[in-house]
């Protein structure tokens, strides 16, 4: 079984396939903002140096957020697309269960925070279990200081990772004595291992059941100011 | 590396647009045999706004993009494997709404192995008419009228554009939307405006002809009759929303007309095109195909659902360009304003 995995959250765009062998082949770039020029020719060149071909793949994973909107779309346009046409299965893992897993060795809480512009970030908690780890509390958006109070109320060793934790490492750590480092942005070769482990269990979906994962209303905003003309 | 395609009757192109509040596929043959069509509007997300809300419409062609591609392909009756090339809409439009088309497409393209075709959405509402009557003879003049653009184009051979004349401020389109929602008519606002118009009377007020004293001038201005329209219903109160919609009507197309006629006798066109959703409205079909009339010229009007935004038009442009340029590279984005390529003369 090959695995196509799609990450484009953040400011990274990332490719990665594997299977059982683990992952062959990885794509980073982290430039933000031109995901879309990016991505098609980083599948075909992933593809390519790891010498595989399209038609073997039997599965996309994609990173379904929650992340920058643009962004994820860009990706998760291509991943429904490219399962739409190959005909083949799909999994969509959550970027905060990305940033987390490298950290799965820790027994502190590991705490992924992606950067969600407007002074908010997106946020979980996760802890090591048996075989991995587990999320014990539910992805969240809001201001920095929201998030040091979630983590006061713990009153635990944490470790902060990714772009939010970095960009906010001041406001973080002058509310709260914890350790920022790790990942900065999901990294994609964790989604071909997680979407792995989900394919054994055949915890597949239609590219139709994929959700992305906003946790934010779209800004109501329209393109004209008319409303203060009408009398 | 992808296929090399050399268009041809028999060679079809799969069309998807997704640069506003419409999620659309379509299957099209040789540049013009619609194969199917399918068109999800997103109308009732954004109704509540009065306007297209950029991020509503980007979260719902995400949504509904991969169920309109599926249906244009069943109700076409083929076989995936026969599309030989994938076209989308790359700009001008919202730029998250035209990046989930050409996401998505580049995919498909890479997919399939076959070429991808960026499009650019404007041309191909000029490209709407052939659809129709692949006869249509050049020069043209292809009068394009929408909730974006207003613009007098002259179409002197297939990619070749000159721009006769343009909106200054707003488009005709915002102009409906505008003025309908000021008289409480609904949205969209061009359809809810021709509704109630027919009910009024068009000469009930003479509204302002922006920009008509100068024959030689084709731009076209249309705040000032928004403005007018607003000012006149402040002084009478008690005048019916069905004159001032007839009346406000009757004032748009009579510019677009004399403009249009115009631009078709300067450049000795031998017909005049409609494009755009504003093409739709049934004041414009009528009067515009009058005055082709009594000037012995051809008045080509696409159907309603060829003039608003569609993906056939997109397959179709796709197909031209993919004859003259060839494949787009897959490194390509989205062009949130790109413009009609134009000749110098
Ligand atoms: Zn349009």
């Amino acid at each position: 079984m090959l695995i196509l995995g799609i990450e484009t959250a953040t400011q990274q765009v990332g490719v990665a396939v594997g299977g059982h062998e683990g992952v062959i082949a990885t794509f980073e770039v982290a430039r933000g903002r031109r995901h879309a020029e990016i991505l098609t020719p980083a599948i075909e060149f992933t593809l390519k140096q790891a010498d595989i071909e399209l038609a073997e793949i039997s599965c996309i994973a994609v990173d379904v957020g929650p992340g920058l909107f643009t962004g994820m779309r860009v990706g998760l346009a291509a991943a429904k697309a490219l399962a739409q046409a190959l005909r083949i299965p799909m999994i969509g893992i959550s970027s905060l269960d990305l940033l987390a897993f490298p950290c799965r060795h820790t027994d502190r809480v590991v705490v992924p925070v992606i950067d969600a512009r407007k002074g908010e970030v997106f946020w979980s908690m996760y802890r090591q279990v048996p075989g991995g780890l587990q999320q014990v509390a539910a992805p969240t958006v809001g201001p920095v200081d929201d998030l040091v109070a979630d983590l006061l109320a713990r009153s635990q060793d944490v470790l902060c990772v990714g772009d939010g934790a970095e960009r906010y490492r001041d406001e973080i750590l002058d509310g709260y004595r914890c350790e920022i480092s790790g990942p900065a942005y999901p990294p994609v070769g964790a989604l071909v291992q997680l979407a792995h482990a989900r394919a054994l269990r055949e915890e597949y979906l239609r590219p139709g059941e994929i959700e992305p994962v906003y946790l934010r209303a779209p800004d109501a905003q329209i393109n004209w100011s008319v409303r203060e003309e009408r009398p | 590396m992808t296929r090399n395609v050399v268009p041809d009757s028999n060679t079809l192109v799969l069309g998807i647009e997704t640069s506003c509040d419409e999620t659309a596929a379509a299957l099209v043959m040789g540049g013009n045999d619609v194969v199917s069509t399918v068109v999800s509007s997103q109308i009732e997300v954004h109704a509540d706004f009065g306007g297209v809300v950029p991020e509503i419409a980007s979260r719902a062609h995400l949504q509904a993009l991969n169920p309109v591609i599926a249906r244009t392909i069943v109700e076409a009756g083929v076989d995936e494997s026969r599309i030989d090339a994938v076209a989308c809409t790359y700009g001008p439009g919202l730029i998250g709404a035209l990046l989930v088309g050409v996401s998505a497409a580049k995919a498909l393209a890479l997919a399939w192995d076959v070429p991808f075709v960026g499009v650019n959405h404007l041309e191909a509402h000029l490209y709407s008419a052939f659809l129709e009557d692949p006869s249509l003879e050049f020069p043209l003049v292809v009068l394009l009228v929408s909730g974006g653009h207003t613009m007098l184009v002259e179409m002197q051979g297939h990619g070749r554009y000159r721009l006769l004349g343009q909106t200054i401020d707003d488009a005709a389109g915002e102009a409906f939307d505008k003025v309908a929602r000021f008289l409480g008519l609904g949205y969209p606002g061009g359809p809810a405006l021709d509704r109630e118009a027919m009910n009024g009377d068009p000469d009930f007020v003479r509204f302002p002809r922006a920009m008509s004293d100068d024959p030689s001038n084709l731009d076209f201005s249309f705040s000032g009759l928004k403005t007018a329209v607003v000012n006149y219903c402040r002084k009478h109160p008690d005048v019916g929303t069905a004159d001032i919609a007839a009346s406000f009507q009757m004032a748009v197309v009579d510019v677009l007309v004399a403009k249009t006629r115009r631009a078709a006798q300067r450049i000795g066109a031998t017909g005049i095109v409609l494009g755009g959703g504003v093409a739709a409205n049934s004041l414009l079909r009528e009067e515009l195909l009058g005055a082709c009339a009594s000037d012995g010229i051809r008045g080509f009007l696409p159907s309603r659902a060829m003039c608003t935004d569609n993906a056939a038009m997109i397959a179709a442009t796709g197909w031209y360009r993919l004859k003259s340029d060839g494949p787009t590279p897959l490194d390509v984005g989205a062009f949130p304003n790109l413009r009609l390529p134009l000749v110098d003369a």
